[in-house]
């Protein structure tokens, strides 16, 4: 039975995401008793990575646009007293939109493929494998599912809604049908191939290119099959290396569970083509791509930037400018301004203004040196492995978790109008002083007046760096101007698979912008600009130089960030509330979210201090200190708390799917 | 003295159902010492112990508890990540912990691999044989069949009390670790940033812009 979960806590924290997670650690670490729950089955919200088989589930959740058949939930109405009303919360996760997935690999494969090793259970394999699909609300022909087809037939049976989905979403009708198939796991996709007369003349092509200097060839199989190597992350970010999160990592020892990468290489993308930026003295002198002359006036430029407060009347004059037109008085070429504008302060052109655009190169140099040749760094594993290393910190001193925990509503004292309790899904009351929600948690009603921005998404595998070096294993960040004035940068990361997040002779791209339309009418353009679909290269040999795409998703995330409190409706003063990721490149704001919010809970205490020196350590009883010589890292102490003795802490009913 | 000319750390889990004396196993093989009073573990995160495992080679081991609290089985991936082995724990007396020590094998078996796809090696711990032996007297000789089909490299009858084959039990893990490392060298990963505490200090960089 899960109600043997106590009672009483001093924080109840709904959602594993950074801030929230953070405050968990933050909370734990003073010493309060803190329950942290999620109603996924996995831990950071939003901020989550996941296995290709896992993102895969993930996508299906998310298609599924009817509900999820309601679980038999406690009715919580009869437990709430006359003294008290109730906040429900959200049942549903809204804050993903518009997804779209694209196969563009090989896929001749068998039935039934699964990942090799062990497999990210599916959390909901109890669900039906019907599904809606959510590109196009006028649905789909029910005999989607069945399963088995050759692909000839399939397409020979799908070509009404081919067309269907052409008008809506094909630019070039001519080189691509879609068309949709199931894969290994039954998850929905499109499947972008040639028009199907040219499926036997491509592979026939390939043959006889056999002795062309090989790509490796990579199929959907192998991706599926080693879909345990990937760890693809929702939201795309990099860490400063002097930025708060690097800082409060060290500070708070729980950089003892992360290992990171450098980026290694700042690009730019200019006319259409992939260039290295030259950001370290040493590049710029290396740098092949800049003269003599301009090497010195960037040098010149960036040496003053550095200590550009001191020299206020180099800019004093252009404090009304946007920083592009202070750029253009600086003596740089054009080529020069386009390197510092995108690539190093990594500004939109129009909103920034001289000040700000210093600023973030001071920031960027500053950065420069700590760990590497970038300012940037990059967690092994994924950017979602830093809200579990935070849990885990949590976890250590104390605080309990539960994954697959829904909360039904908050329970308020009407006299105070503070919060007292939650009920879960299980109907039972847990009472707390504090309350912490992340945003997505709440109901419409609460959020009816909040204005949410949006964040487009895209996800790629592709077979190559784009821009080819000795190495293959270069991790890269790419800032593309946008296309037309007004329009948004858009931000690519190219990881490799010495990151551990894909396989290898693989690269894992993320784009990212805030949004305009949908995720894919904001990205589509760049990705075509960067990237050949893997079906078109076959055919088009001159076009080989471009990596080429071997999956695509695509989706839209609700940004919450930057929401002031009261745009939210009715909402008690012990209950907190944290955001889901924002669109910034920095994790910045989801660290400055928490301390702000444990520094109006907890006002007299640290922020996340170091855990305490081994020789602090306490043994109850009787017991000799630890031989200090055997010991590292560790801290024991001990919990009377009576009621955990008895608790059975079975894996059973919580591992089960 | 002869400085060994290998050393070896290997992150071990210990896992079990909650009560059944993975604190306490822990302890003894580190620290020598027993207590019967505490219940839950805090502020734990690893402990370490140092093998000297022949003339020429150390082995550090990093042995996880599973933080009291993760006791719904929602342990983090950083608590998997990476790790050689595992002892998984149950108590004798109380016949529920060891049903779940299939789900308990499962479950790490589902989350963990070793770096060439192989499940890690893992030895069963039956613990508090001091106490009587009701579970093990009606599994009898099944206990070897119970480890050959579910995967585990051998089981042992531990007492952390009387610190009974603790010592065994680790040296049997280590050396399936040790015979399994050979073909694992590529696991090693170059160019890892490690940002701590001491590592504070900004490193001069000839080649950054601002030196």
């Amino acid at each position: 039975m899960a109600d043997s979960l106590p009672t009483e806590f001093d924080v109840v924290i709904i959602g594993t995401g950074l801030p929230e997670s953070i405050l968990a650690a933050a909370c734990s670490r003073i010493g309060q008793r803190v329950l942290h729950i999620d109603s996924r089955s996995y831990y950071g919200g939003n901020w989550a990575s996941f296995s290709f088989s896992g993102l895969l589930t993930w996508l299906k959740e998310h298609q599924q646009n009817n509900d999820i058949g309601e679980e038999s939930t406690v009715e919580w109405q009869d437990l709430i007293h006359e003294t008290e009303e109730a906040i429900s919360l959200r049942k549903k996760d809204e804050t993903i939109q518009h997804t779209e997935a694209f196969c563009y690999a090989s896929q001749d494969m068998e039935d039934n493929v699964e990942e090799v090793g062990a497999l990210q259970k599916n959390p909901s394999s109890g669900v039906s494998s019907t599904f809606t699909e959510v590109l196009d609300s006028a649905g789909l022909p029910e005999d989607s599912q069945s399963s088995n087809f050759n692909s000839d037939e399939m397409s020979a049976k799908h070509t009404q809604k081919s067309d269907r989905e052409i008008s809506l979403e094909v630019t070039d009708v001519e080189e691509s049908v879609e068309k949709e198939k199931y894969c290994g796991d039954k998850t929905c996709m499109h499947t972008v191939s040639d028009k199907d007369g040219n499926k036997d003349e491509s592979k026939s092509t390939v043959e006889d290119n056999a002795n062309q200097p090989i790509r490796n060839r990579i199929t959907y199989l192998q991706i599926v099959k080693e879909g345990r190597r990937f760890n693809i992350d929702l939201v795309s970010k990099l860490l400063y290396s002097q930025g708060l999160l690097i800082d409060l990592l060290i500070k708070s020892d729980v950089s003892r569970y992360v290992e990171f990468k450098n980026v290694t290489r700042i690009l730019a993308f200019r006319e259409g083509k992939v260039e290295q930026v030259p950001c370290s003295r040493a590049d710029v002198f290396n740098s092949k791509e800049l003269t003599m002359v301009e090497k010195r006036m960037l040098m010149k430029f960036l040496t003053f930037c550095l200590e550009y407060e001191q020299h206020p009347d180099e800019y004093q004059a252009f404090r009304q400018c946007s920083f592009s037109e202070y750029l253009k008085t600086k003596k740089l070429t054009p080529n020069l301004q386009h390197f510092v504008l995108h690539s190093i302060a990594m500004t939109s052109e129009s909103s920034c203004t001289t000040i700000d655009g210093l600023n973030a190169i001071k920031n960027f140099l500053q950065c420069l040196g700590r760990f590497g040749n970038t300012p940037f760094l990059f967690p092994l594993y994924g950017q979602g492995e830093i809200p579990q290393c935070f849990c885990r910190m949590c976890a250590v001193f104390g605080g309990i978790y539960c994954l697959r925990h829904k909360v039904q509503c908050f329970v308020v004292d009407k006299e105070s109008g503070r919060c007292k309790a939650i009920i879960d899904h299980f109907g039972q009351r847990i009472n707390a002083k504090y309350f912490i929600v992340e945003d997505s948690y709440l109901s419409e009603e609460t959020c009816s007046n909040v204005q949410y921005k949006q964040i487009s998404r895209a996800v790629l595998i592709t077979d190559q760096s784009i821009l080819k070096t000795d190495s293959d294993q270069q991790t890269s960040i790419l800032i593309v101007p946008p296309a037309e004035p007004g329009a948004c940068a858009v931000r690519v990361t190219e990881l490799c698979s010495s990151t551990m997040t894909c396989m290898k002779d693989t690269y894992l791209v993320h784009l990212t912008c805030s949004s305009s339309k949908t995720a894919r009418e904001d990205l589509e353009s760049v990705v075509k600009k960067l990237f050949t679909p893997y079906t078109e290269t076959e055919i088009n040999k001159e076009e080989l130089t471009k990596p080429r795409l071997l999956w695509a998703l695509y989706f839209n995330m609700r940004d919450s960030s930057g929401i002031s409190r009261s745009s939210y409706n009715g909402l008690p003063s012990n209950v907190y509330v944290c955001s889901g990721p924002d669109c910034g490149l920095g994790n910045e704001h989801a660290v400055k979210q928490a301390e702000t919010l444990f520094q109006e809970i907890f006002p007299t205490e640290e922020f996340c201090p170091p855990p305490p020196n081994p020789e602090d350590i306490i043994f109850d009883g009787d017991d000799k200190q630890p031989e200090s010589s055997g010991t590292n890292n560790v801290i024991v102490a001990t919990l009377e708390s009576s009621e955990e003795g008895k608790n059975q802490e079975s894996p059973e009913k919580h591992l089960q799917n | 003295m002869q400085a060994p000319h290998k050393e070896h750390l290997y992150k071990l889990l210990v896992i079990g159902d909650l009560g059944v004396g993975k604190t306490s196993i822990i302890k003894r093989y580190v620290h020598q010492n027993f207590s019967s009073h505490y219940r839950a573990t805090i502020g734990v995160d690893f402990a370490l112990k140092v093998l000297h495992w022949d003339p020429e080679t150390v082995v550090r081991l990093q042995l996880w508890d599973i933080a009291g609290q993760e006791r719904f089985g929602n342990m983090t991936r950083v608590y998997y990540r990476e790790a050689m082995g595992a002892f998984i724990v149950f108590d004798v007396t109380r016949p529920a912990t060891f049903e779940a020590v299939a789900k308990w094998k499962n479950d790490l078996d589902s989350k963990l691999t070793l770096p060439n796809g192989k499940p890690v090696s893992v030895v069963l711990l039956a613990n508090k044989c001091d106490q009587g032996k009701d579970v093990l007297m009606n599994n009898g000789l099944k206990m070897d069949q119970f480890c050959k089909e579910h995967g585990f490299v051998g089981w042992f009858e531990t007492s952390a009390k009387e610190n009974i084959n603790i010592d065994e039990a680790s040296r049997c893990l280590v050396k399936h670790i040790l015979a399994n490392e050979c073909d694992l060298m590529e696991s090693i990963e170059p160019d890892v940033v490690k940002p701590h505490l001491t590592s504070t200090k900004v490193a001069s960089c000839s080649g950054c812009a601002k030196s």
